[in-house]
């Protein structure tokens, strides 16, 4: 089973560059003037938290859920 | 409000569109999430010279920042392939004033254009896609329009929304990281490349002058790397001891290697550019991948409004294809060779190959380089180099 993340962002970090949203395989991720993270479509890949080119985003553990 | 045609990116594809209907006389308008299009780049703006004449774009001085003569290639210990022809070969260009004039020629057609316009989902009505809503300072707004380009980059949502499918795996994507910056010692009239697997993983760290003294100094790396692309970015400049003080940008962005998207058309919606993942995959260049795809669908999308037969759209996809899809497939067999090179098989082929008739291979004459290899003693010695190199053939 895959641990529930949700993706959090950094924004002193964060170019608004949109790879992230661009890889994320469910369009759980949003970059338009701001960084938009839709949590009820993330599948917990962190695909996005490996390819973002500066590090900004990170992988949080949704605790109490299963 | 009602168009025959909307699309959404003003990058390079969509621009390039949108003029070409205008000038074919349809009522065409061109959005951008951007306030100022073209700005923040995310491009190390090198073009071949080929480009102006092949898609009618005026070679402007105001978005030609050099002109570059060949290219300098360096192998992880150090060992250099010059390329170096008589004739300017490519161009490194200012994007923000280049797409900003491409979407003021589309303008000049006759196309509307909307910067600060996000699109945010598509407009449905009887089954069918009958437009785009988006989002102008606030503001909701609707947009009918017969055919929709989705020409919004790599981050392309308006494509997944109508049901075309441009996913891809992490490892097909670079993540690139630049800084537009100060920097001496370079040939200001080459561009310059550095491979190796500690270097860039799977990519190459790039200098492209703009100035004697000023360049976009960047890298691109494997998106599945667990490091980032900034992490190597920085760790080669300290290595090289080239001080990064004077910064005048810093750019980030993903470049789409492979993946290709299959079907290019659904019903009356096309994906070009990025958004299709129309990129080389060898180094990551997209924009003439751009203006050729945007090409065709240009002459699709007129012939379908001419014959009110929107099926004439998915020519579109079997063109793009034939054309220019069979050759990027090539491409990327390349570069999924080249990822299995090791550091020492890097410096080998880029000392033989310095050695070798430099003219045919700066003819860009590719079965001369593998044959050039393959005649080395120390690539007919190794199985594994013999067996790499036929892949490439
Ligand atoms: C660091 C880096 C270096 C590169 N270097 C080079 C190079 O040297 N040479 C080269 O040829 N290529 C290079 N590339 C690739 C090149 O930049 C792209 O291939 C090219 O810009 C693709 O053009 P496009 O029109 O498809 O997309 P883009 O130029 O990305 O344009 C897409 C546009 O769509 C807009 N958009 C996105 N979503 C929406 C929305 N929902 N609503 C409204 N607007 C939206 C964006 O704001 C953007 O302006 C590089 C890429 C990177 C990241
Ligand atoms: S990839 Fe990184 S820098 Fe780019 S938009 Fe996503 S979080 Fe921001
Ligand atoms: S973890 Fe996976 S699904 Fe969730 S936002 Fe990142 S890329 Fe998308």
């Amino acid at each position: 089973m895959v641990e529930k993340v949700k993706i959090v962002m950094d924004e002193d970090r964060c170019y608004l560059c949109g790879g992230c949203a661009g890889m994320c395989p469910t369009l759980a991720i949003n970059v338009g003037p701001k960084w938009e993270f839709f949590l009820d479509r993330c599948i917990s890949c962190k695909i996005c938290v490996t390819a973002c080119p500066v590090g900004a985003l990170k992988a949080v553990p949704l605790e109490g859920e299963s | 409000m009602r168009y025959d045609v909307a699309v959404v990116g003003a990058g390079i594809a969509g621009p390039i569109i949108a003029r070409n209907l205008a000038r074919a006389g349809y009522d065409v308008l061109m959005i951008d999430k951007k306030a100022e299009i073209g700005s923040p780049k995310r491009c190390g703006e090198g073009i071949n010279i080929g480009i102006f004449e092949k898609y009618d774009i005026p070679y402007d001085r105001r978005f030609i920042n050099r002109e570059i003569y060949g290219a300098k290639l360096y192998s992880p210990s150090g060992y250099e392939l010059e390329l170096r022809y008589k004739e300017v070969s490519g161009v490194i260009i200012e994007r923000k004033v280049f797409d900003k004039m491409l979407a003021f020629y589309a303008a000049r057609a006759g196309a509307d254009v909307w910067p600060r316009t996000e699109a945010t989902g598509l407009i449905r009505k009887g089954g069918r896609i009958a437009g785009i809503r988006a989002k102008h300072e606030g503001e909701p707004v609707e947009i009918e329009a017969d055919i929709i380009v989705a020409a919004d980059g790599v981050e392309s949502m308006v494509a997944r929304w109508a049901g075309i499918n441009t996913y891809a795996p992490p490892h097909e994507f670079d993540s690139a990281y630049e800084y537009e910056m100060l920097i001496e010692g370079y040939d200001p009239d080459l561009i310059h490349l550095w491979f190796g697997n500690e270097v860039a993983p799977r990519g190459y760290v790039w200098v492209f002058p703009k100035d004697e003294d000023r360049a976009n100094v960047g890298i691109g790396i494997n998106s599945d790397n667990p490091q980032t692309a900034k992490y190597y970015l920085d760790k080669w400049l300290r290595e090289n001891g080239i001080p990064a003080r004077k910064l005048l940008e810093i750019n980030v962005g993903a470049v789409p290697v492979g993946g290709f998207v299959k079907e290019l058309v659904k019903d009356n919606v096309l994906v070009v550019g990025d958004a299709a993942r129309q990129v080389n995959p060898m180094h990551g260049g997209g924009m003439a991948e751009a203006m050729e795809a945007a090409t065709i669908a240009s002459r699709w999308m007129i012939k379908a409004l001419e014959e009110e037969d929107m099926s004439l759209l998915k020519n579109y996809t079997r063109e793009w294809w034939e054309k220019d899809g069979k050759r990027l497939e090539k491409v990327l067999k390349v570069r999924r060779v080249t990822e299995k090179l090791t550091d020492e098989d890097l410096d080998l082929f880029i000392q033989i190959l310095s050695g070798a008739d430099a003219e045919k291979i700066a003819g860009g004459n590719y079965g001369e380089v593998i044959k050039a290899l393959l005649k080395h003693p120390k690539v007919l010695l190794s199985p594994r180099r013999i067996k790499l190199l036929k892949e490439l053939l």
